[in-house]
């Protein structure tokens, strides 16, 4: 039995891992439109590194991540704490809202905000993609916060109230001291949709604003775009990098 | 926190905006190559986006939903110069900035799209015919569209993703013109697509010079260009000019209304029609340009390649593709999204 | 008294403004589309209609409806299929390694989903590597074709979408009460009996979870079946996508998309009702 679920866990993680390790070996494929083996070459390595426009788009797609993630933190922790802490009118409207933001069909977003935009005369760009992908991620920071911010004892709260504090000092004092992993895991997610985003910016992004998944996606129409195999080790390895730099810090904390 | 949110808003803001010396091209993917794009970027020192598109139809309604899109280069076909002129959607050009027009082969001229030259410049060109990969099947059994809908290429064929060509393919075999606009007429042509559906194995404009080479597909429909370039990879494939008569298409440069930098576009302009820039091109991509001074700076296994410059004689049976009115075009998607659904 | 309710109307008009502007106008707006008429050269016009709707109940439509729902939801079947015992192996094991296994279920998807389903594209070619390597074994002769049919779809759809199933079920089985399997053992039901009336049932918030957050974006993921299913079978994300950026009929491309939100509403609902039961504290 141990032995049939071990082969299976490893057979799924295959599944997981081997197209992109396909990609990995490609990547030193020297043909341009085919994936023959024509021979090992770095110059796919190389076309990227010296293409200008891509690295445009990935400090583009950086930028807009982290100002729409911040932007999504800061709006969707605002909300998640109203929900915790007030009963207002609306409550469960919001509440069903965030529900229904979540679920909806990213290409109804996308399409809701291009009529939007069109009708406001919105250049569509950067300004056009920040409030759309803001808006598709601040339901997921209110999910993340408010998960965290029901642990909370609720007592906290009315201690510090019956010590006299103002709801602003509440708020600087202890809750987002107290919430902080809960803002950062929410920031985290919305960086991560935010830069794996295709279906929504690819309706709300402009001319002078190119961000990475268009590039990628405008190269994977191509069919056999060496470039791409190139970027996916590329990114592939930063990730690991990135993972085993985390577990060693973790495990350095007692 | 607010202040923090707002100052950082700012900062990117200005970061994504100061740059102003740029120039926004929205063009179809894989016709200018990026060294192309880079070496203007180097003479010129203007900042050039570029972006691409898979179908005219893409970029009229990026165009037509947001006025202001911003983009300052745009490459319609032919037919979609007529319709965007006819609404106005274009800035009529100025040739005197141009110093390189003369080196338009006149045969692009004062044509039906583009009576007085006033929108676009002609860039490239291309014919669809049919792509037959030797080593599967034997190129002398396949002279027209017709042959298409043998029995024995069950689930073979590579069609365009482009609804105009792949009803042009059913008009042409029922002896029509391509630019049908009856709707009794495109039901038929729909009818028989359907009789071919058996056969199609896909659909694609984007991706068929891998395709082609990597044997995905081994007989379909492909631009002369794009065949061409695969046969570089793998010799076994040729291109076909139908007997029954095929598509012949115009790809043009034009500036939109109001695009906002249009001093860089002229410079663009210009700079592509170029004789030394244009043969690049034209040995990038393969496809027939529209440059006569650049064609005739060719090596000559290129100017006098029958798939690339095909003889008068052949191209007497080709026929150019025209705008047609929004009722006629709703018919040809509507039947369209029918026969993909059959599929 | 003042400044306390000064941060209270300060996050709520910020979480109101933000959610009424990018979220209420622009689903208002789209629901307004779908009631207007069709011309190209404006996008839409008036006068109002229920034309659109009517439109939408053709057969073809009908047609691509069912397709969708029936492509999204062979997928959703199959990452149930593959992804039960996996989650379950996983959230049961009391390897040290644990948080690793976890991590590593994860790690691909931080490269783009859209290079992902591009890398089926080398697995399933004509000389991608699954048939260079039938093809050299000698096991075939000729490659076969794998890719640019329904199953290659499906196959991309299951690769990008996995791990939305895997995970809600991974939490769900992991928060099981061991002390109710041990007392089934006890009381002499066999694993499968214990599997049927206790671990199933128990698991089904999770299952259901993981089902919505597979079915629902693989309807709407255009991108996979233009990339591996040539274009051929249209998915309702394509129908959408076509009747935008291609027909340039918007008042039909809304009313499709409503059409869309409202049969996932219905889907929704019916999660939300499974909920019910347990406590209001975790919102997903």
């Amino acid at each position: 039995m141990k032995k049939l679920s071990r082969s299976y866990l490893t057979l799924i993680y295959l599944f997981f891992y081997i197209p992109i390790i396909v990609l990995m070996i490609y990547s030193f494929n020297n043909a341009q439109y085919s994936l023959v083996w024509h021979g090992f070459s770095l110059r796919w390595y190389q076309t990227l590194l010296q293409d200008n426009d891509l690295w445009i788009s990935v400090w583009h797609s950086l930028l807009l991540g982290i100002t729409a993630a911040t932007l999504a933190m800061g709006i969707g922790g605002l909300a998640a704490i109203s929900l915790y802490r007030y009963r207002f009118f609306g409550r469960n409207l919001l509440y069903g809202l965030v529900f229904i933001l979540i679920l909806s069909p990213e290409i109804v977003m996308g399409i809701s905000l291009l009529i939007l935009f069109s009708l406001l005369n919105v250049p569509l760009g950067f300004w056009a993609l920040l409030f759309a992908h803001t808006t598709f991620c601040v339901p997921f920071v209110v999910v993340t916060v408010y998960s965290r911010i029901v642990s909370f004892d609720e007592y906290i709260f009315e201690a510090a109230r019956d010590l006299g504090a103002k709801d602003s000092v509440i708020f600087a004092r202890i809750i987002l001291p107290l919430l902080w992993p809960g803002l950062l895991a929410g920031w985290l997610l919305s960086f991560t949709l935010s830069l794996d985003d295709v279906i929504t910016s690819y309706f709300v992004a402009g001319p002078d604003y190119e961000i990475l998944p268009l590039k990628i996606y405008s190269m994977v129409r191509l069919g056999v775009k060496p470039e791409i195999n190139a970027l996916c080790s590329i990114t592939f390895g930063f990730t690991l990098l990135l993972v085993v730099i985390s577990q060693l810090v973790l495990r350095k904390k007692p | 926190m607010r202040a923090l949110l707002i100052s950082l808003i700012l900062f990117f803001s200005t970061a994504a905006l100061a740059d102003e010396n740029i120039l926004n091209v929205y063009a179809w993917s894989g016709v200018i190559p990026d060294f192309i794009i880079q070496q203007f970027e180097k003479e010129t020192g203007i900042k050039v986006n570029f972006s691409t598109y898979d179908s005219n139809e893409t970029m009229y309604t990026k165009l037509r939903a947001n006025p202001r899109a911003g983009y300052d280069i745009i490459e319609p076909s032919s037919y979609y110069i007529d319709r965007m002129r006819r609404q106005q959607m274009l800035e009529p050009l100025d040739k005197k900035q141009l110093s390189h027009y003369k080196n338009i082969n006149s045969l692009f001229l004062k044509t039906h799209y583009d009576p007085e030259d006033k929108y676009s410049i002609p860039f490239i060109w291309g014919a669809t015919g049919i792509a037959v990969n030797k080593s599967a099947f034997d190129p002398k059994t396949i002279t027209r569209w017709s042959d298409l809908w043998k029995k024995i290429y069950l689930n073979q064929l590579m069609l365009l993703n482009d609804s105009r060509e792949v009803f042009s393919v059913a008009l042409i075999t029922l002896g029509r013109s391509i630019n049908e606009t009856e709707p009794k007429q495109i039901k038929e042509a729909y009818q028989k697509l359907k009789e071919l559906l058996p056969n199609v194995k896909l659909f694609n404009s984007d991706a068929t010079i891998s395709i082609l080479i990597d044997e995905d597909a081994t007989l379909g429909m492909a631009w002369n260009g794009d065949t061409f370039k695969a046969s570089l990879e793998n010799p076994h494939l040729t291109f076909i000019y139908p007997k029954d008569g095929f598509v012949i298409w115009v790809d043009t440069f034009a500036i939109p209304r109001n695009a906002p930098h249009q001093t860089n576009a002229y410079r663009f302009l210009n700079f592509m029609l170029r004789a030394d820039v244009a043969k690049k091109i034209a040995l990038d991509n393969n496809y027939p340009t529209a440059n006569l001074a650049a064609q005739n700076l060719l090596p000559n296994s290129i100017k006098h390649n029958p798939i690339i410059y095909p003889s008068r004689e052949v191209l007497k049976r080709g026929e150019f593709q025209r705008d047609m009115s929004d009722v006629a075009l709703g018919v040809y998607e509507k039947y369209w999204e029918k026969l993909k659904m059959g599929s | 008294m003042k400044n306390d309710n000064a941060f209270k109307y300060f996050s709520l008009a910020t979480t109101w403004i933000w959610l009424i502007i990018f979220s209420f106008v622009p689903y208002g707006l789209v629901i307004f589309a779908s009631l207007m008429s069709h011309d190209t050269n404006h996008l839409i016009r008036l006068p109002f209609t229920l034309q659109n709707y009517v439109e939408l109940s053709e057969p073809i439509y009908i047609k691509i409806f069912i397709k969708s729902f029936y492509i999204a939801g062979i997928s959703t079947l199959i990452c149930l299929i593959l992804g039960y015992p996996f989650a379950y192996t996983l959230a049961r094991m009391k390897s040290r390694l644990k948080g690793l296994f976890i991590l590593l279920v994860i790690i691909p998807f931080w490269t783009s989903s859209l290079i992902r389903s591009y890398s089926m594209i080398a697995i399933l070619k004509a000389k991608g590597i699954i048939n260079s390597l039938l093809l050299s074994l000698g096991i075939i002769h000729e490659p076969i074709p794998m890719i640019f049919n329904n199953t290659s779809v499906i196959i991309g759809l299951v690769y990008n979408l996995l791990p939305f199933m895997i995970l809600p079920l991974m939490t769900n089985i992991e928060r099981l009460d061991n002390r109710l399997i041990d007392a089934a053992r006890d009381l002499g039901a066999n694993r499968i009996t214990t599997f049927r009336k206790i671990i199933l049932p128990l698991t089904m918030p999770g299952m259901i979870a993981g089902c919505i957050l597979v079915f629902l974006p693989a309807m709407t993921l255009f991108y996979i079946p233009d990339l591996l299913g040539g274009a051929k079978s249209i998915l309702l994300g394509n129908l959408i996508q076509n009747q935008f950026l291609i027909t340039q009929h918007w008042p039909l491309g809304s009313a499709t998309s409503i059409v869309l939100a409202i049969l996932l509403a219905v889907m929704i609902l019916i999660y939300l009702q499974s909920k019910r039961n347990k406590k209001e504290q975790d919102l997903l």
